[in-house]
């Protein structure tokens, strides 16, 4: 057993910046006063911080142990933390510039259940980091087959995939606030150019008429040009976004585990066990779709809590010809016919009634309630609310046509989406239970819905035949409680 | 040595031809006596209001928003007292060797199958009202924990406890097994 002190001590730094909010609010109410009481009040704030990171780092101490990481902290209130090796959903590290020169890195080890990170070694040397995710490689090897020794030692890391510097324009076009900007974009794109013209033209009208004054036209433009560089001020941002986080990703495949490094100024490592992946899911929303990418996400088990979105695996970026790519190196060969190309011609569709249910239950009836109630209020104004049936005919519809289905022997593949795609897939054994629900009309017309629960979220599969429902339930069963491999 | 035999999708033990097991039929009479509790506070409330305002606008008389609300428990003791009556005899239960099935819904008809190797762990609780009936109901945890766990309320309190042991005791044997 070795114990090691936890080398915290850059972690002043950090704990500097949590205690900054208090002194600088400090500063602000001495603002009036002397000189020389801002640089006592400095001194002072200084000297708390350090000394208070000082006993913080030294009440840390953490041990590793023949099957876990004991960790202890706290000064008044004392933690332990007791981690099994073999409970650990992932490690992620993370070196920020001032750690680099000292070469240290800060740990965060994933666990499954708690919505936030567990284990954390603040500042620990990165060779001892690497020692560790080794352990923490062969524990969960020990875990599942220790027959397959042989095989898997020619390869101890492939390269799968590394992002360019264009990629990292993509990444930040096609993240989610970018699509917001956009979005509000696009409505003042059509207009642009006629309102250019308009404005040259008034603009040189006004300005002969009067040259003083600031004219209307100009106003207009100054706010449209100011709503412009806002806009590419927030694409900027985004993109910046893009490059401090996924600046030279690099995604690798080890032998049971997936990895990727990535970062500007922070370097973030991050790798997680192949077992402790869920399932895997390929999105396309419409600027991805523009730019012919995708970005994948391997979900491992979480708390189901919101703040959980963090414990999955982020491939950024990647094209279609890397999609089997990466659906290999995360199944191995335990998925045959791995398919997340949303455009592929295997898909198979489900069924027609799915309009049908949707459109009376969410287009007919909510208008008929509508058109009723505000009849009596508004007259014939009210018969504007039939607006809504075109609209949730045509949603409806995109969506039925954006679901899809396909089932292997040991996987299930999803697709589904409105205005973009994603495409799930997972393996039979991964599944926690299963449940298959028919409405009155699904009775009739023999369909039913059926929902999978993972440890990483629940899936549903609506309007599909109810006896290939049933077989699939059956055959699930099956594979869950006769599987020789867990779920983790 | 593994082995990986054909298997004929036919032969497969089929969820369809399980024996249900209803819920106890005390725990309709359970969900009724919910019901009228539930029942006795709305028409208390209905009450109340209608003295409160009778008093504060004596002059105006009560408003007439305010006495259509005495409509209120007429219209909810339909549902309030058939429901019970109607849902209760739809759930249904089933403990095969190797899972437990659980079906519910009267519109939006539900089988859930929960293998035992992929159970976390088992809470077994009654409420007040649960043990004047003497019931109790089983929640079944797995991993994730999204969209809920299964709860299968309405059982009979011996019956929870049995079926709480043995399923422990599947888990554990399960466990053993990896």
């Amino acid at each position: 057993m070795i114990f090691y002190l936890g080398k915290i001590f850059k972690a002043i730094s950090q704990n500097a910046v949590q205690t900054l909010a208090p002194g600088a609010a400090f500063l602000f109410a001495y603002e009036g006063d002397l000189m020389t009481r801002i640089a006592l009040g400095l001194t002072l704030f200084c000297v708390i911080v350090i000394s208070l990171a000082f006993i913080r780092y030294w009440f840390f101490r953490y041990q590793i142990g023949a099957d876990s990481i004991l960790i202890r902290e706290g000064v008044l209130k004392k933690k332990q933390l007791d981690i099994k090796f073999k409970r650990i959903q992932a490690v992620n590290t993370t070196q920020n510039v001032i750690f680099r020169p000292f070469d240290l890195v800060t740990v965060q080890l994933d666990t499954a259940g708690s919505a936030k990170q567990e284990g954390y070694l603040p500042a620990i040397k990165s060779a001892l980091a690497e020692s560790l995710k080794a352990r923490l490689r062969d524990e969960t090897r020990a875990d599942d087959t220790p027959t397959d020794e042989e095989t898997d030692s020619t390869d101890a890391s492939r390269k799968i995939l590394s992002l360019t510097n264009f990629d990292m324009v993509r990444i930040g076009l096609s993240s989610k606030q970018a699509l917001i900007i956009l979005a509000l974009l696009s409505p003042l794109l059509d207009n642009i150019g006629n309102r250019i013209k308009k404005m040259v033209d008034e603009s040189a009208l006004l300005t002969v008429l009067d040259n003083a004054g600031i004219s209307i036209a100009g106003g207009v433009s100054l706010a449209i040009t100011g709503i412009l560089l806002l806009l590419l001020l927030l694409a900027g941002a985004s993109i910046t976004g893009a490059f401090l986080r996924y600046y030279n990703f690099e995604l690798r495949a080890e032998r049971e585990s997936l990895r990727s490094t990535a970062g500007l100024l922070t370097r973030h490592e991050h790798s997680v066990s192949l077992n402790k992946i869920q399932s895997l899911r390929a999105i396309q929303n419409p600027m991805l779709r523009f730019f012919k990418r995708f970005r994948v996400r391997a979900k491992q088990a979480s708390s189901g809590k919101r703040t959980d979105e963090g414990k999955q695996f982020i491939v950024p970026l990647c094209d279609l010809s890397q999609l089997p790519q990466l659906g290999a190196a995360v199944f191995a060969d335990e998925f045959p016919y791995l398919n997340l190309d949303p455009t592929s011609s295997k898909w198979r569709p489900i069924s027609r009634s799915y309009i049908r249910s949707r459109l009376v239950l969410f287009g007919i009836l909510p208008t008929i309630a509508a058109v009723s109630l505000f009849y009596a209020l508004i007259g014939n104004a009210a018969l504007i609310f039939l607006i809504w049936l075109p609209l949730c005919a045509l949603a409806v519809i995109t969506s039925y046509r954006k679901y899809g289905y396909d089932i292997v022997e040991t996987g299930v593949m999803l697709r589904r989406g409105f205005l973009g795609y994603q495409t799930t897939a997972f393996l039979h054994r991964k599944i926690q239970r299963i449940s298959v629900t028919q409405t009155k009309l699904q009775e009739r017309k023999g369909l039913a819905t059926i929902r999978f629960y993972l440890a990483s979220g629940s899936l549903r599969l609506p309007y599909v035949d109810f006896n290939m429902a049933k077989d699939l339930r059956d055959y699930i069963l099956y594979k869950v409680e006769s599987s020789r491999f867990g779920w983790h | 040595m593994f082995e990986n035999p054909e298997i004929a999708v036919d032969d497969l033990p089929k969820v369809e031809t399980v024996e249900w097991q209803d819920m106890d039929p005390k725990f309709a009479r359970r969900k009724l006596a919910e019901s009228a509790i539930a029942f006795v506070i709305i028409v208390l409330a209905v009450v109340i209001l209608q003295i409160v305002f009778g008093v504060v606008l004596a002059d105006n008389g009560a408003p007439r928003l305010i006495r259509t609300l005495l409509l209120a428990p007429l219209v909810l003791v339909v549902p309030l007292f058939a429901w019970p009556l109607i849902s209760v005899p739809k759930k249904g239960y089933a403990v095969r060797d190797k899972d437990i099935l659980y079906k519910s819904g009267v519109f939006w008809r539900t089988v859930t199958a929960i293998p035992f190797n992929r159970i976390q762990h088992v809470e077994k609780s009654s409420t007040p009202l649960d043990r004047k009936f003497n019931l109790a109901s089983l929640q079944l945890f797995t991993a994730g924990g999204s969209g809920g766990d299964l709860q299968i309320h309405g059982l009979p309190a011996r019956a929870a406890e049995k079926l709480r042991v043995f399923i422990l005791d599947k888990i554990g044997s399960t466990l053993e097994k990896n």
